[in-house]
Order: C-alpha cells, then sequence, then structure tokens
C-alpha cells in the first residue's frame, strides 16, 4: 500500500514537462506504481492541452478562469483552476502563422513526404519494457519505463558499486546540481544517521526499508530536507530511486568520517 | 520547488487581440470541436488524407508554435517543435486509439514530450531523447491491464517480438490495431493472400511458442 504521494503542485510540473529530467524520471515511476496519480497527471495533462491547444469554443471559457502559473505557484491546482488560457495570446499567433503561407507550405510537404511509422516498429519499443531490469548482488529487479534509455546504457549510468551494503548506480542526468541515482540497500544494511543540505526524492521501488518517521513500501514517494535527519535500514534490502540536490551530510559520531564519501554513497 | 524546475525562458509576445481564423475551414467547419479533430485524425489513419492533416496542421501548428515561442523562446526552434510534433502526428496517426484519447491531449503529449527534449538539447548540447519514456505516448500495459490478464498480454508480447518482422507486422496489425485483413493488404501494399499465409504463419509460431514454455 503507498502511503507517500508526491504533491499536487509536483504532479502537474510532471504533466506539464517542466521539472528535471531526474524528478522526471521519479515522478513517471511512481505514476507506474501508483494509479490514483496516474490518473492525476493525465487530468493535468487533459487540462494543459485545453490550455495551449484550445478549441476555438473553448477560449471564451478558460480565459475567464485563472492562469496556470498562478495556480502553480499558488501551490493551489484544483480541478477549475488548471483549466485557463488566453484567447488573445493564441489568435495573435494564429494570424502571425497565416502570414507566413509559403514556408507554412513547404513545412506541411515535408511532413506529408513522410512515411507512416509501422505498427511493429512502436510496439517493439513498448515490447521492450517487459524485461527491463537490472541485477545487483545477485539480484534481479524490474524498473519502471522511465528507466529505460538509462540502463544497460554505459554512456548514461555507472555500473553498480558501492560499500558495504549499499551500492549505487548513477545516472547522468545532466540537471545541475542534483544527482540521480539507483541505491540499492542489502537486506539489514542501514545508512548512517544523517540530514540533508537540499532537497532529496526518495522513490522505493523494491523491498522495504523504515526510518524513525516510520515504513515505507515499494512505490512509496518521500521528500525530505534540511528539517529531517534519519537513519533508513532495511531488513529484506531494498532498491530506491533518489534525486538530490546537494551531498548528504552526516550528523553522528564516527559516521561524520563519511562526509568526504558521501558523495559515494548517494 | 526552484531546483527542480527546467530553466525557462520569459515570454513576453504581443498578446493584442485578432479574430480566429483557421485557414481553408471557414465555409465548411466555422467551429471546431474534439469530434471534428477525431474525425481528421482518423481520416489520417486510415486514408492518408492530406487535407484532413492540413486542418489539423492549421488548428494545432500556431498553438504549437506559440507554446515553442515561449518555451524555447527562438522563432527558429519553435518551428522545430511545430515541425516535429505534426510530423508525429502524420506518421503515427494510425497508432492512437481514438475510442480512448482525447486528440488534442495527445497532441499535447507529443509536443509537451518534443519540448523536454530539445529544451535539454538546447542546454546540453546532447541528442538524447527521454520524452517518450517518461511519458508513454501509447499505453500498452493500461490496455492489458483492462482485460485483466497483464501477466499473459506481458508474455504475449515477449513472444510477438520473436516472430519475423513481417509475420509480426500482420499480427499485430490485425489484433492490436484491429484492421480487417483487406485494409492491412492496403496499407502495406500485398495482396490479401500473402497477410492470410504471414497471419496464419505468424499464429503458429506464437502458439508453439506458448505450448513450449507453458507445459
Amino acid at each position: 500500500m503507498i502511503k507517500h504521494h508526491p504533491s499536487d503542485e509536483m504532479l502537474l510540473a510532471h504533466a506539464a514537462g517542466e521539472t528535471v529530467l531526474g524528478l522526471a524520471i521519479a515522478l513517471s515511476a511512481h505514476c507506474e506504481l501508483c494509479p490514483a496519480c496516474a490518473a492525476k497527471v493525465e487530468h493535468f495533462q487533459h487540462k494543459l492541452a485545453m490550455h495551449h491547444l484550445p478549441l476555438p469554443d473553448q477560449t471564451s471559457e478558460a480565459a475567464r478562469s485563472g492562469a496556470i502559473s498562478e495556480s502553480v505557484s499558488k501551490g493551489s491546482v484544483d480541478q477549475s483552476g488548471v483549466a485557463s488560457g488566453d484567447s488573445a495570446w493564441n489568435s495573435s499567433w494564429d494570424s502571425s502563422w497565416e502570414s507566413q503561407d509559403n514556408s507554412l507550405d513547404s513545412l506541411f510537404d515535408a511532413i506529408t513526404a513522410t512515411p507512416a511509422a509501422s505498427a511493429v516498429e512502436t510496439s517493439a519499443h513498448d515490447c521492450s519494457t517487459v524485461s527491463l531490469a537490472t541485477e545487483v548482488k545477485g539480484f534481479s529487479y524490474s524498473l519502471p519505463k522511465a528507466f529505460r534509455s538509462f540502463v544497460a546504457n554505459p554512456a548514461l549510468a555507472s555500473s553498480w558499486s558501492g560499500i558495504g551494503h549499499v551500492s549505487r548506480m548513477r545516472l547522468d542526468t545532466r540537471d545541475g546540481k542534483a544527482r540521480s541515482s539507483l541505491l540499492h540497500i542489502a537486506a539489514g544494511g542501514e545508512i548512517p544517521e544523517h540530514t540533508h543540505k537540499g532537497q532529496e526524492i526518495t522513490l522505493l521501488l523494491h523491498g522495504h526499508f523504515s526510518d524513525e518517521m516510520g515504513d515505507y513500501a515499494p512505490g512509496d514517494f518521500m521528500v525530505t530536507d534540511a528539517r529531517h535527519q534519519h537513519t533508513p535500514k532495511t531488513l529484506d534490502g531494498c532498491l530506491c530511486f533518489t534525486v538530490v540536490d546537494a551531498p548528504l551530510h552526516f550528523t553522528k559520531g564516527l559516521s561524520k568520517l563519511l562526509n568526504p564519501i558521501g558523495e559515494l554513497i548517494y | 520547488m526552484q531546483i527542480f524546475r527546467q530553466n525557462q525562458h520569459g515570454s513576453h509576445y504581443d498578446r493584442s487581440s485578432s479574430p480566429i481564423n483557421i485557414k481553408g475551414m471557414q465555409d465548411s467547419k466555422p467551429d471546431i470541436s474534439e469530434e471534428t479533430l477525431r474525425h481528421w485524425l482518423v481520416a489520417v489513419a486510415n486514408h492518408r488524407d492530406k487535407s484532413a492533416f492540413r486542418a489539423l496542421f492549421d488548428h494545432f501548428g500556431p498553438k504549437v508554435r506559440s507554446f515553442g515561442m515561449s518555451r524555447l523562446a527562438q522563432q527558429g526552434l519553435a518551428m522545430d517543435l511545430v515541425q516535429e510534433t505534426l510530423t508525429t502526428v502524420w506518421t503515427k496517426a494510425h497508432l492512437f486509439d481514438t475510442d480512448r484519447g482525447n486528440v488534442s491531449t495527445w497532441v499535447y503529449a507529443i509536443m509537451r514530450n518534443q519540448c523536454f527534449d530539445m529544451l535539454r538539447r538546447v542546454q546540453h548540447n546532447r541528442e538524447d531523447a527521454f520524452g517518450d519514456d517518461i511519458w508513454p505516448l501509447f499505453d500498452v500495459d493500461t490496455h492489458a491491464g483492462d482485460h485483466g490478464d497483464h501477466k499473459l498480454d506481458a508474455l504475449l508480447n515477449q513472444y510477438l517480438s520473436k516472430l519475423p518482422k513481417l509475420q509480426r507486422e500482420v499480427v499485430l496489425g490485425i489484433y492490436l490495431q484491429e484492421l480487417s485483413q483487406q485494409e492491412l493488404a492496403d496499407r502495406l501494399g500485398v495482396p490479401l493472400g500473402t497477410i492470410k499465409s504471414r497471419l496464419r504463419l505468424g499464429l503458429e509460431k506464437l502458439k508453439s511458442l506458448l505450448e513450449k514454455h507453458h507445459d
């Protein structure tokens, strides 16, 4: 049972394609495991479609409701607030679209000269998700679709490496400061008590772990920051996906020694 | 939440109003409804109908470009987004399930995925494409779930991938896209008899694969 979900604000940013890649992967993977959040994203996607690609009879209605960016920044996204638009915005572009007919005709010809995609290519792409998996410490774990381009591509993902119970695969998402990794903690393992300098997203993919705040099951999506201090441990072993925007900062005793290698773990 | 956002360019374009004008459609269809869009997309899917595609092109083109301008902040890139998005509409119209999905929402998803990748390309100068992995445009899993036997469908998919390309194409066309044998023959430009024999061979192979692994 999934108890921890991303906020509506995050799900909306996801539907809009506005997050960094690492977070987009985490949200997509969570939605693959959580039908409730998948339905929300679908709903937001539809609202955004009506906003950006309105039908002529929708523009007046859309113009009456608040601007989409406002509802996002207020964090008060609800069913009605997302459907927004600016009819003048779209129509002014429609008219300048008209004024470049020649180049539009050649664009149209170029597109329609392209052959239809075969059903096979597309289906083969989808079929390949069935066997998407990664192996670490003798266990094989299936992975959500969002990892497809990374796993088994040495140019985008490191191989598994680590110390003791903890193994890590770093994904090269090029998200500036934010770092994305798959993290495996073997059965009985724990990560020394630590807090976070910045924000950390943890999506539990397989197995269970617990910390001072509770127990977590596959699909759980946690956001932690400098206010949280915890010691995650796992009895049965687990696989997580993490996105952190700063290296972990360890707070307690000997484990402070781990600070220099904090980056190695996450 | 700032750290999660990709860099966005500000946008300050002229918002002065002018009447909406759908080129070429003034005479027959002054109003475009979801129904109209669906009708056009089906015509493109089934008959590669260029005039229907022109109508979609003129409806979505300016809106996609305006979205591209606000996200990518360059006229050239915005037109690239138009080209990429509408090319996908043209080449994959027949793969879209018009009974389930909303046309505008589908086009939005194509545009959003493409824009996500283009923005990263501008920032990192890399050619990777992740959008369609993160937001799949054709969700076979959803369909499988509806039929209640997810595992078997997954297995079938796996076996399907073992069929020779020509047989797989026919099996998928008939069972996944639900085309008639004649439609498939027309589309692939081969005689009806060829479709029948490829289908028979494909199904026999599938059957033997299933039997082998279920004993």
